[in-house]
């Protein structure tokens, strides 16, 4: 069910009005069973039934075993292997078979076997991705006695399927969101005002500027023969803000139901693309995976006995303060290639969302020693406002260069696009025709580019207090004209209906 | 006693802060309502007869006139009017799908009560198949908001096996013409006026083309399965609802002969249904001259218009009771849309309509 498709609109309408209609008591019992829909509308069969129970049953059952043992370390870490094996185990088998089988098939046309192994195709079911790893969490904060498990089999089923998040995330902990989502709410009208706001506004960054994005992208990836140069540079350069519409969008609309319904998710997205670093772009994008993986990837793997033992060898080596490193960057490269793998279980994905972005934080941190000391040379002012420009215009470019991996559909194919990029003609810039050959029209371009100024104005306006705070202080005509532009916006000038494919969500698969 | 006063006042304040808010939601909804027709208003580029059609009062309409283009370029309402003061509404698309017709029947007693149905005959004898999307939605999109519609709709799609998700596209079509906002000109704002009652004048309908006449044969060739359910499914429904129907084959060239047989398969059919059936084409009277009065090989030109007008309206006034207007306040727009089309048959031609409407009795 997408996002924005009617069907999800009469889906959450139906859920809100039945949620803020039935006794305050059983309202979690409406979440739950809206999100058994939700998870099953587009595949429900006895697969993905057991695809679900097989994360449920034992997670529900070792979280209390873990719980009921918490004195007995050996035990409960017993317990929690075996969940994480359990869902892991499941998830690895879904989706990431393929990448098993090709990595195969590589070696053994490496050694010159003759021999290939076919490729398989499973169906899992929408939000794996999600819930697996929110389930791997929950029984890790029981072993550490973060939190305690839930005695109510139904009520842990709504926090693994709670299905706003299904399909776009954030990532959920328990015990920051326990406490709402089984509580009682009543409905306020200013809740409900302030999340319609935040959806019509995901809904806005989706079909008016990622889907139109998308419409040139993917004329010039589908051609690549014909839309070399400059037309691949624009469309590398336009998929990273695609890529950033509908992901941040999809969270709008998440962010909003849930505000409407009275549960306050995690930020996923603050301005990204105002970042002067790598670094400080993932502290932007995708937030709660990157803590995700920090909390239970990252430091568990830093102070793990292997990296501890590896850490001392390495300083007695290396000396204290490179041998420190050493472990610290390979944790951190395990944790980029996972980050790489939790998006599709495919090279592209390893390397694009992965080995390229450690890369550069790597370079970043072991660099800026030397950077520091050029700019002091060359009497470069790093606080004036075109240094920070070009520090974030940098930024962008060296994402949208690893992002040709996430778009690309093999390895062979990133590299080609990347030698597209590569070729002379600047006319196409400037001869008032060529660019419009490319799936957006002069009329969508235009679009595009106001649609552009208004998002980053208003993101912009955001990073100074509560924009949708502000909106709501100001006089009703003023208010209302902003409400109905937008809506009307997004009516008339978004990318649906027949010749369109709204449902098309570039992280939906996930 | 001041708790009491207090609460009171919080209780007030509540209920009054509700009533408000309840306001509030109404206000923006009907706002929302009125400004998302006026835009759907400008995005929908094809506006038809059929959108006049729906603007006539209550049961005002004497003759309901359904049919393709063959309709709304050969008989003029207005004229009618004029000439015998009866009103002729047009429920009309172009290249409108037979199947369609029964639903657009339908339509019409919706609000109307005519004393006479008129079914153009002209796209009988089109299979079923070989209408395109794009000939339906006219018909389809042009009906108002309606059960009637939605049945209509499904249909179609059935026939056409179009998959169950995208029926909401066909439900509701602004997902299909909101799109057209490239398309927006100035003309968009103001609404065309080449409708005069249903009935289209417009440059293209001006110009003179030369063309052969076409030979009717009485030979006959089956319909098509399909085409023939429909057509005994409208005279089921016909029957039932014991509605006061005359079927009319149009003047055009008819450069499919098929075409022209199974017309004949139809008529017959209608015939033994105890139906009045009238093809035009037959009708010598009317005079049409098929190098002077048709502007393309389908379409009869304002001068063709005029003499198949003269002879049809005429027909209805001595072979129906139908009631005379012109001297009922209620029916002057019906004048006003006459003189309106005088002024563009000027505007257009340069002459003078009383003019040729003396030449055309003259022949």
């Amino acid at each position: 069910m997408s996002l924005t498709s009617l069907t999800f609109l009469f889906f959450g309408l139906m859920v809100l009005l039945i949620y803020f209609v039935v006794p305050k008591k059983i309202q979690w019992v409406v979440l739950l069973v809206s999100s058994v829909i939700f998870l099953f509308y587009d595949n429900l069969n006895v697969g993905t039934v057991i695809q679900a129970l097989v994360v449920l049953v034992p997670t529900y059952f070792l979280g209390m075993a873990i719980y009921k043992n918490k004195d007995d370390a050996k035990k409960s870490k017993r317990y929690l292997i075996l969940g994480i094996l359990i869902i892991l185990g499941q998830l690895i088998y879904l989706k990431y078979t393929n990448l098993f089988l090709v990595t195969g098939n590589h070696i053994l046309n490496l050694f010159k076997v003759d021999y290939q192994f076919g490729l398989v195709h499973r169906n899992s079911l929408v939000g794996i991705s999600y819930y697996s790893l929110i389930m791997i969490s929950y029984l890790t904060d029981i072993y550490r006695g973060l939190v305690e498990p839930q005695k109510n089999i139904f009520k842990c089923a709504l926090f693994m399927s709670y299905f706003p998040i299904l399909t776009s995330g954030p990532f959920i902990r328990y015990d920051a969101i326990e406490n709402e989502l089984y509580g009682k709410h009543k409905f306020d009208y200013k809740r409900m005002c302030r999340g319609l706001v935040r959806i019509l506004w995901g809904v806005f960054k989706i079909l008016v500027i990622s889907q139109r994005l998308g419409m040139f992208v993917d004329t010039v990836y589908g051609n690549l023969a014909k839309f070399d140069g400059f037309y691949t540079i624009i469309a590398i350069l336009f998929f990273t803000l695609q890529l950033y519409t509908n992901f941040s969008g999809s969270i709008d609309v998440i962010m909003g139901i849930s505000e409407i319904i009275g549960i306050k998710l995690p930020e996923n997205f603050t301005l990204p693309f105002f970042s002067r670093s790598i670094t400080e772009l993932w502290r932007n994008w995708h937030i709660t995976l990157g803590c995700w993986l920090k909390d239970y990837i990252f430091y568990p793997l830093l102070k793990s006995d292997f990296m501890q033992n590896l850490g001392k060898k390495c300083k007695e080596k290396f000396g204290k303060k490179t041998g420190k490193k050493i472990p610290m960057y390979l944790s951190m490269f395990i944790m980029w290639v996972l980050i790489g793998a939790w998006h599709e279980g495919a090279y592209t994905f390893i390397i694009g969302s992965g080995i390229l972005q450690f890369i550069y934080i790597f370079l970043e941190e072991t660099l800026a020693p030397v950077a520091e000391k050029v700019n002091k040379k060359l009497g470069i002012d790093t606080e004036k406002f075109s240094y920070k420009l070009y520090q974030m215009l940098r930024t962008y470019l060296l994402f949208s260069i690893a992002m040709i991996f996430f778009r690309a559909t093999s390895v062979t194919n990133a590299i080609h696009i990347m030698k597209n990029a590569f070729v002379w003609n600047p006319w196409v810039l400037f001869d008032r025709t060529s660019l419009y050959k490319a799936g957006l029209d002069m009329y969508d371009f235009r679009i595009l580019i106001y649609s552009l100024i208004i998002m980053f104005v208003v993101q912009l306006l955001a990073r100074r207090g509560d924009i949708r705070e502000k909106l709501f202080k100001q006089n009703i005509v003023f208010r209302w004209v902003c409400l109905y532009s937008l809506i009307f916006i997004i009516l008339i000038f978004g990318c649906y209906g027949p010749g369109y494919d709204p449902a098309a969500f570039i992280y939906r698969q996930f | 006693m001041e708790t009491s006063k207090s609460l009171e006042r919080v209780h007030t304040h509540t209920h009054g802060y509700f009533y408000k808010t309840i306001l509030k939601f109404i206000c923006f909804t009907v706002i929302f309502c009125f400004l998302f027709y006026y835009v759907s208003n400008i995005l929908w580029l094809n506006k038809t007869a059929v959108a006049y059609f729906y603007d006539e009062p209550e049961n005002s309409i004497d003759v309901a006139y359904i049919g393709s283009s063959n309709v709304y370029t050969a008989f003029n309402s207005t004229l009618a009017f004029d000439m015998y003061g009866y009103t002729t509404g047009m429920m009309t698309t172009a290249s409108q799908p037979f199947m369609d017709v029964k639903y657009l029947m339908q339509e019409v007693l919706e609000k109307q009560n005519p004393k006479l149905f008129v079914i153009d005959l002209a796209r009988v004898g089109i299979d079923n198949d070989v209408y395109t999307e794009e000939d339906h939605r006219r018909t389809l999109d042009s009906m108002e908001f309606s059960k009637n519609r939605f049945e209509a709709i499904n249909d179609f799609l059935e026939l056409q096996n179009i998959p169950k998700d995208e029926y909401l596209d066909y439900y509701f079509s602004f997902f299909m013409y909101h799109n057209r906002w490239k398309n927006i000109t100035k003309e968009s704002f103001e609404g065309e006026e080449i409708f005069f009652k249903g009935y289209v004048c417009s440059k293209y309908t001006v110009p003179t083309i030369f063309q052969k006449k076409s030979t009717w044969t009485d030979e006959e060739e089956k319909l098509q399965e399909s085409n023939e359910k429909v057509l005994n499914e409208l005279i089921d429904y016909i029957k039932k609802e014991n509605l006061n129907v005359l079927f009319v084959v149009p003047i055009k060239c008819y450069n499919d002969e098929n075409v022209i047989k199974r017309t004949n398969y139809a008529i017959r059919i209608l015939e033994e249904n105890n139906f009045k059936v009238l093809n035009l084409n037959k009708e010598k009277d009317i005079k049409i001259n098929f190098s002077t009065d048709l502007y393309n090989a389908n379409h009869l030109n304002v001068y063709g218009a005029t003499k198949n007008t003269l002879y049809f309206s005429k027909y209805l006034k001595e072979n129906y009771d139908l009631p005379d207007h012109r001297d009922d306040k209620k029916y002057d727009s019906w004048k006003k849309e006459y003189k309106r089309f005088k002024k563009q048959y000027k505007k257009l031609t340069k002459n003078n309509f009383d003019d040729l409407l003396k030449d055309v009795k003259k022949e």
